[in-house]
């Protein structure tokens, strides 16, 4: 007898179908798996065996095989036990097999037959949904996360013989069924970090809501205890709410990640994702033997902080450079390619030196040699893409008791840079650009256009600071994204004069000896 | 030569030993012709230091160790040589002879000025202002050419067209530290390199104190400019004490931590430079009236506008951030940055760190 059911592997962040096909028939007694198998889809098998031995259905005295198709597509993931079990006991005639047509299964199955949830339920079930499937059926601890899916019947069941009775049309199952939301709560941000929570530190917040208004990446550099890691924590705040889209496409990485259960929503919190300074390449960009999205992805559409950037492995963030420039990320393994999504503002944080108190003389007791091994462990090409850099200074005691001016909330800073977004995407519809800071070389005359009394000031910068052409390029972006924040068509000198102040670290800073 | 040349890189035998035999049989040449017999009864060596002397003259290398030495196009001079300079004669221990990269300037007008190598920028605007100074009325400036003040001394000294000598805590052939390599170069063209070390001798930190006894006795007066409590600065001193030389000292404020030890120097009765011209006028023993002479002080000429001057004022000698003028300028963030980058432009502030500005003038 022969059955098939639906289930899906995860490739990347998307999922592809997959057929699960049993047929019993006469010939040596044996159970036999095929279709490209990783090592814990091929293991499937004697879970399935026992877990059907346990809810009292002996396997028959026949051959068993099951075909996974399209057997070009490798197999990975522990989500086949369900299906597997549900085609084998489809082909035994358990129960009718024409209810399976337009069913979805994924799940793993335990060896007394209780069903385990999984990871990327939902790419999966927003798979089947494109193919026409109307009703799926998941572990309990998944039926929120596939809920998400409008227009999708899910149903969630703890043991195998649940699913049995479900089939069989015994059980009422409508208790298990959830009801699919299909308005999406109201956004509900997390109100823990907010900008008026932080005294002084003008610069520094004029600095980031440059940055964000231009998605340009940032730099800071602070003693400790100044106050970095808060501001970067606050960043997100300000960023432009997320798009339908961009939630679905940030909730399918974290759905991989396994980071989703229990979710009665996608996300709408813009991730803000800061790895600690001992993390590997793969860890960073994403890879494993399964292959899994690194903290780039995980930062899609929010923030990746780095903070002690000098004391990452230079070989990591070496990384970086390809997906900063692509928002992208491919990852080649021999089971395939994959692609991440990885289109995020990067915000790194460092100490100027060991001791983190340079050029402060009274404290700082590096020698020179510290300073200059300081900062070469920070990567040139990686400062390369970084636009903006700032101070971010230590606060005084002052600044902490200051109470009487109230500080501006992130509300009111993120309504301007949802503003200056608007404003850019509509300067640069229709091309690939979408953010000032993607402004390519050749286009920079077209969008940076300078009036003689600027270019005049421009050429007196460049010989002053010995600008490189691109650092001179960076400058002129910022200044762009300044004018834009202020309502200007025209770049002005004063905006020059902002850029110039943001541009990035040079080695003579640690060099010069003050 | 070769006799001399001999008898200053003879090891084991203390500078004072040294002259003292010297004093006695008047020249190199003299004590390398000594009979064993004289060298044991005359009673200036002991038995260990006749025994070393011997073994090192039956060496019969001499010729070719001369020949080496002198292809390497180094000099020396010694205690027997009029060059040897003026006022080290006077010191107890003076090294009988030393090696030397270019011509030793024939002066007795020689100041030294010393001081810590992590300066501040008042440090080093004064440091090179006053070797301006002190140049273009003649005196050679002597240091050690470390990093910091003693870099920026030799350097306002050439400025001002003067000759300037270094002396190193290594070979002369060795340029310690390296950054310092077109200074090297420069000092060698325009003035002179001193060591008692051999050449090729790499710099060993218990080289360096020794090192100092020579600035402080070449010179005539000893100037620090910036020192820590703590800092190999006040050794120099400390030999110049002993020597009977002046000593002048740059004040700071007494908060700031680079000024510690000057301003100790001054409580134990050092001499107090109120103002550059003021202390060059004290040393001449005659009036100075050239004051517009140092580079610095055209720089008043450069009008700046009302907020210009308040952010001027803001900012120090020391680096300050845009955070702390913000907050007492009083003035609007956007507005600051531009007043900052004008006078940054008008190149009377620097960015000395990351959004970090110090006085250039």
């Amino acid at each position: 007898m022969y059955s098939v059911v639906h289930t899906a592997v995860l490739s990347g962040i998307d999922a592809c179908l997959v057929s699960v096909e049993a047929d019993i028939s006469n010939g040596m007694p044996m159970f036999e798996m095929v279709g490209l198998l990783a090592s814990e889809v091929r293991e499937s098998k004697e879970r399935v065996r026992t877990a059907l031995k346990n809810c009292q259905y002996e396997l028959p005295i026949k051959r068993i095989t099951v075909n996974l198709a399209p057997a070009n597509i490798r197999k990975s993931g522990s989500g086949f036990d369900l299906p597997v079990a549900v085609a084998v006991l489809a082909a035994m005639e358990v129960f009718p097999t024409d209810i399976l047509e337009d069913m979805f299964f994924a799940g793993e199955i335990s060896l007394e037959g209780r069903i385990i949830g999984i990871n990327g339920v939902l790419p999966m079930v927003i798979c089947a949904k494109e193919a026409g499937l109307k009703t799926c059926i998941v572990a309990k601890e998944n039926v929120k996360e596939a809920s998400l899916v409008p227009g999708m019947q899910v149903i969630g069941l703890s043991h195998l013989q649940e699913v049995l009775a479900c089939l069989r049309g015994d059980a009422e199952v409508s208790v298990d069924k959830e009801e699919n939301k299909e308005e999406i709560k109201k956004e509900t941000m997390e109100k823990a970090y907010d900008f008026a929570q932080i005294h002084g530190q003008r610069l520094l917040k004029r600095a980031c809501e440059v940055a964000i208004s231009g998605m340009h990446n940032m730099l800071m550099v602070g003693p400790p205890g100044a106050g970095k890691t808060m501001i970067a924590k606050c960043i997100p705040t300000i960023l432009p709410p997320m798009s339908q889209e961009e939630q679905l496409e940030v909730s399918k990485i974290y759905s991989v990640c396994g980071a989703l259960k229990g979710m009665d929503q996608l996300i709408q919190k813009r991730p803000f994702r800061s790895p600690h300074h001992t993390i590997t390449e793969q860890g960073l960009i994403g890879g494993g033997s399964m292959v899994h999205p690194g903290e780039i992805s995980l930062a899609h559409g929010g923030v990746l902080f780095l903070d002690e950037l000098t004391e990452f492995k230079k070989s990591t963030l070496e990384v970086l450079r390809q997906p900063l420039e692509d928002k992208q990320v491919c990852v080649a393994r021999v089971s395939g390619n994959y692609c991440f999504p990885a289109d995020f503002v990067l915000v790194a944080a460092m100490n100027p030196c060991n001791c983190g108190y340079y050029p402060d003389l009274a404290k700082c007791h590096c020698s020179r040699q510290s300073l200059l091994r300081y900062h070469s462990k920070l990567s040139q090409p990686l400062l390369d893409r970084i636009d903006l850099c700032v101070e971010a200074a230590g606060v005084g005691f002052h600044d902490l008791q200051k109470s009487d001016h109230s500080e501006e909330s992130s509300a009111a800073i993120r309504q301007r840079v949802c503003r200056i977004h608007a404003l850019q995407r509509e300067r640069f519809a229709g091309t690939a650009i979408r953010f000032n800071s993607q402004i390519p070389a050749e286009k920079m005359e077209e969008y940076c256009v300078l009036g003689t009394e600027e270019e005049a000031y421009m050429e007196l910068v460049f010989e002053q600071l010995a600008l490189t052409a691109r650092t001179y390029h960076k400058l002129l972006r910022v200044a762009r994204t300044i004018a834009d924040m202020e309502g200007s068509e025209k770049i002005t000198v004063s905006h020059l004069q902002e850029a110039v102040c943001y541009r990035g670290i040079q080695k003579n800073y640690w060099e010069s000896g003050i | 030569m070769k006799y001399k040349y001999w008898w200053m890189c003879l090891q084991g035998l203390s500078n004072r030993t040294k002259r003292n035999l010297l004093e006695r049989y008047k020249s190199a040449h003299a004590i390398y012709d000594l009979s064993e017999k004289c060298l044991r009864q005359d009673g200036l060596l002991d038995v260990r230091q006749a025994d070393i002397f011997l073994r090192e003259r039956k060496k019969a290398d001499l010729d070719t160790a001369y020949q080496t030495f002198l292809q390497t196009g180094a000099s020396f001079v010694t205690l027997e040589d009029t060059e040897y300079p003026y006022y080290l004669k006077e010191v107890f221990d003076a090294p009988y002879g030393m090696y030397v990269k270019g011509q030793i300037p024939q002066t007795k007008k020689i100041v030294a000025i010393v001081g810590a190598r992590r300066c501040s920028a008042y440090g080093k605007k004064m440091a090179q202002e006053l070797a301006y100074l002190l140049g273009k009325q003649g005196y050679v400036v002597i240091s050690g050419m470390a990093r910091g003040i003693d870099a920026y001394a030799h350097e306002g000294c050439l400025q001002a067209g003067q000759k300037t000598m270094a002396v190193f805590g290594c070979g002369v052939d060795v340029c310690y530290p390296t950054e310092n390599r077109s200074l090297y170069g420069r000092i060698m063209e325009n003035g002179c390199l001193l060591s008692e070390y051999a050449m090729g001798s790499q710099p060993i930190a218990k080289q360096f104190p020794p090192r100092n006894r020579l600035i402080s006795g070449i010179a005539k007066y000893v100037v620090v400019v910036e020192a820590k409590e703590k800092s190999g600065s006040l050794i120099t001193t400390d030999f110049a004490l002993e020597q009977g030389k002046d000593i002048y000292v740059i004040p700071g404020r007494i908060t700031d931590v680079m000024s510690a030890g000057c301003n100790r120097l001054i409580a134990q009765g050092a001499g107090i430079i109120t103002s550059l011209s003021g202390f060059i006028e004290e040393i001449e023993e005659s009036h100075f009236s050239d004051l517009t002479c140092g580079n610095a002080f055209e720089a008043n000429e450069i009008i700046l506008e009302k907020d210009e001057l308040l952010v001027y004022s803001c900012f120090d000698f020391y680096p300050k951030s845009i955070e702390t003028v913000l907050a007492e300028s009083g003035l609007e963030l956007l507005y600051l940055l531009s007043v900052i980058m004008r006078l940054c432009d008008k190149k009377m502030l620097q960015e000395c760190f990351k959004n970090q500005y110090v006085r250039l003038r």
